[in-house]
């Protein structure tokens, strides 16, 4: 096969790929239910679903088109630098090399267990913790300035579509790519010192169950003006699609809520959880205090770069201030007393000298 | 001129003619190891098959006879005179000796019931590794270790030493087969004895003899290797069982009922090449048995001439590539045994936590650890050096496994018993075997990979995916 079309197959592999939230089959499902919200809860006309569903508006505006050539211009740069970074096997196969260092005791009777709870424990472990810690570092995106400027890439979207996830700093790109390889690492490593080759996942069309579920149940309206809302207790337990639209609102009783991916337990453990609202209501964006944003490759790819650099200088010019003012000389009592500096005056010294 | 024009093409026409009998008979030493004609210049006798290599089937006989006798051991009252007839094996005697394995199982009829048979006066000490084995403490050469081996193996019942771990058997069998048969064969005929003056195709290998010296060296390796001739015909899984003398219809190629040693069984490193070429990813037995034949083609072809320099360049092409995928099929070896120590760790840890009974789990765990020492030992007695590969491996498996009480087997005393001291930990001793599967990788690119400790993470983690594509939730 030529290389230029084995490149154009790698840029548009993520919609013919069971792991990835783009498959086809995933959005076509997506649609369906959108439909069925649309005329069931919605009570809404087939002629009103479907220009709602497709609405024009939406996928032609500045910010979806944003979207889309953010998309083109990360697969390509994806393409290239996904084989430099730290894969999941590295990390586990340091920790697995790591467990052996110190004689940890045998997990209790782990030769009798029966391999599907093994491997059905392994399944929803590296579920539970995949979205742990993706709401642990969706939180540092937030509250950390430096994260952030990077983050502000995918916030700048003012209406969603399902290609908004692909909508995300290159770096910001690494720091993800960072946590999964940790996350997978250690879960690896210590299912397979405890269980050896009794460890397995469990899988529908090769992707694990649980992130099958996930995504067959309409993880693309996450990104979408589809705002289907859960029952009231259901979404303490998971995130619905109106609850994440609701993080990307620019209200400021909406700021760093709803951090979850899947699983709306951390935010409801650690604070962050607000249900969902009428979505027709809320504007889209980055809030008030943030620069207008016109979805150019400048603001999308360079200002987080430069914001990052005037943070990093403020920060220096702090510190280089802090460090002055360290190492100046004590000041004497008369200083304190006068620190206009003039301790005495001419006519004094003349007074002294005449005495 | 036109006469000779037309002699040229009479010449020509007879070739045509002839051609397809110079395939035929072309196709079928393709296949198979011989026969090949005799070309020694001057040779007036009745052969017609220059083909020979009964001296090493008489030694994997000897091997495999040796290997028997290592665990009939009663635990110390026949010690004397077990350890008399190990030596025997060992060491060699004109007189005729039974042949004690392999022996008819079912209907799979061994043709050759006594050594004579087969060849009279071979031994395997005189064949030894020449040079210190680093591996084993006592600092002794190869002949001396095993003879060392023998004489502990006959004083243990069954062949087992549960105070130091050793399983007699295992560690004679394994290492007999890098320091006799890969020795002489990578280190011996591979090696001097294709130098151009050394055994010359000109002359024949011994006076009178039917085939030259460059025949015999070939032959002689390719004995060693232990191909059944005809294996190539045969499946990797085919060759396995002829070693395991399940299939009879596969060994028997002359189809007259029986099994000759001679050339229809499959012997020890060939046996372990198809044992890894089974599983598919891996095709050593062929890649080093067309090799063989290929090389002894080459010979046959210089009919009873000298080899040019450019023959000898080919011939020690093939030379090559047998003495690597030789030396990787004991790689796959001791991968596969250090994998196979892993998991017994892990079966012993879990029966020493439940408080179980680890009799049967410490008996299998140095059965395995036996193996792997005996190939890491082997794999050190080849042509080259192996250098800090080496000091490497000993180090991490150590002269003994770790045992039950945390000692292990640090030495040998002037009285040629074993001392033992502290042992390191069981999870170090783990992740020694992690590190010697992954030197085995690094240093002689194993693929077929039995018993990989971290191939099945590798493959889970292929299965969970990556999320290196900039994506947010």
């Amino acid at each position: 096969m030529s290389q230029p079309l084995d490149f154009f197959i790698g840029i548009f592999e993520h919609f013919g790929d069971p792991k990835k939230r783009v498959f086809l089959g995933y959005i076509l499902l997506s649609i369906l239910i959108a439909f069925i919200w649309l005329l069931v809860a919605r009570k809404m006309s087939l002629r009103a679903a479907i220009a709602k569903v497709f609405d024009k508006k939406i996928f032609f505006s500045r910010s979806s088109r944003g979207d889309y050539t953010i998309f083109f211009i990360n697969r390509i740069f994806t393409l290239f630098i996904s084989p430099l970074l730290l894969t999941q096997l590295v990390v586990a196969t340091g920790l697995f090399h790591l467990l052996h260092r110190v004689d940890w005791p045998e997990f209790p009777a782990a030769a009798s267990l029966p391999t599907l709870l093994i491997i059905m424990a392994f399944t929803v472990t590296i579920f539970v913790l995949d979205d742990l810690t993706k709401y642990i570092v969706h939180r540092w995106m937030h509250k950390w300035p430096l994260l952030w400027a990077l983050h502000k890439t995918h916030h700048s979207a003012t209406n969603l579509t399902p290609l908004t996830i692909y909508r995300t700093h290159p770096l910001e790109g690494i720091v993800f790519s960072l946590r999964s390889a940790f996350t997978q690492g250690v879960a690896l490593s210590i299912f397979f010192y405890w269980f050896d080759d009794k460890v397995d996942l469990m899988t529908v069309l090769g992707v694990n169950v649980l992130v099958f579920t996930f995504n067959v149940a309409g993880s693309n309206l996450r990104h979408s003006h589809i705002g289907i809302r859960y029952w009231r207790w259901l979404e303490y337990v998971l995130i619905s699609p109106a609850q994440h639209q609701l993080h990307h609102s620019v209200a400021v009783q909406h700021h760093d809520k709803n951090f979850g991916a899947t699983l709306a337990v951390w935010d409801w453990l650690f604070g962050s959880l607000h249900h969902s609202v009428e979505t027709e209501d809320l504007t889209l964006g980055l809030g008030q205090g943030e620069p207008d944003t016109d979805h150019s490759l400048y603001a999308m790819y360079l200002r987080p770069l430069l914001e990052i650099y005037l943070y990093l200088r403020r920060r220096a010019r702090t510190a280089a201030l802090k460090i002055t003012t360290l190492f100046r000389p004590t000041p004497s009592v008369e200083w304190l007393l006068h620190p206009s500096g003039n301790t005495k005056t001419k006519d004094q010294d003349e007074k002294n000298a005449s005495l | 001129m036109k006469k000779s024009i037309n002699s040229f093409r009479a010449a020509g026409v007879l070739m045509a003619c002839l051609s397809p009998l110079a395939l035929a008979s072309a196709a079928y030493s393709d296949t198979t190891y011989g026969p090949f004609p005799v070309t020694v210049k001057g040779y007036s006798g009745s052969k017609t098959n220059s083909v020979s290599y009964t001296g090493q089937i008489a030694r994997h006989v000897l091997h495999d006879s040796l290997k028997k006798l290592a665990s009939k051991g009663d635990g110390g009252a026949n010690a004397a005179n077990l350890q008399a007839e190990m030596m025997a094996y060992f060491g060699g005697s004109d007189n005729n000796k039974a042949i004690i394995s392999p022996v008819d199982k079912g209907d799979f009829n061994i043709k050759q019931e006594t050594l004579n048979e087969i060849s009279k006066g071979k031994n395997l000490s005189g064949k030894s590794y020449k040079g210190v084995v680093n591996g084993w403490p006592g600092q002794m050469t190869g002949a001396e270790v095993l003879a060392s081996m023998i004489e502990h193996a006959a004083a243990t019942k069954g062949g087992f030493d549960p105070a130091t771990g050793f399983n007699y058997p295992q560690l004679i069998s394994k290492f007999a087969m890098g320091a006799v048969f890969y020795n002489q064969a990578v280190d011996n005929y591979l090696d001097e004895k294709l130098a151009a003056d050394n055994k010359p195709n000109s002359k024949p290998y011994k006076d009178g003899a039917h085939y030259t010296g460059k025949e015999h060296v070939w032959d002689e390796a390719f004995g060693y290797w232990g191909a059944a001739a005809h294996s190539l015909n045969l499946s990797a899984k085919e060759n396995y069982d002829v070693a395991k003398m399940k299939n009879l219809a596969a060994a028997d190629a002359n189809g007259d009922g029986m099994i000759d040693l001679k050339s229809e069984m499959t012997f020890a490193h060939a046996y372990y090449a198809s044992s890894f070429d089974k599983g598919g990813k891996t095709n050593y037995m062929s890649t080093v048995t067309q090799a063989f034949i290929d090389g002894r083609q080459l010979i046959s072809d210089a009919n009873g001439e000298n080899l040019t320099d450019a023959q000898r360049a080919q011939l020690m092409g093939y030379a090559d590539v047998i003495g690597s995928n030789w030396e990787k099929v004991i790689a796959e070896s001791v991968f596969k045994y250090a994998g196979s120590v892993y998991n017994d760790i892990t079966k012993l840890g879990e029966l020493l936590e439940s408080n179980g009974d680890t009799a049967k789990a410490f008996s299998a765990y140095c059965k395995h650890w036996g193996e792997l020492k005996g190939f890491s030992m082997a794999l050190q007695a080849g042509k080259e050096n192996l250098g800090e590969t080496a000091v490497k491996l000993n180090r991490m498996i150590g002269f003994g496994p770790v045992l039950l009480n945390a000692s292990q087997v640090t030495g040998m005393d002037s009285q040629g018993n074993f001392t033992k001291d502290e042992a390191m930990s069981w999870g170090d001793y783990q992740l020694h075997m992690l590190k010697i599967q992954k030197l085995m990788v690094d240093r002689f690119g194993v693929t077929a990979k039995s018993k990989d400790q971290t191939g099945n993470m590798a493959a889970l983690a292929d299965k969970l995916g990556s999320a290196n594509s900039a994506e947010n939730d």
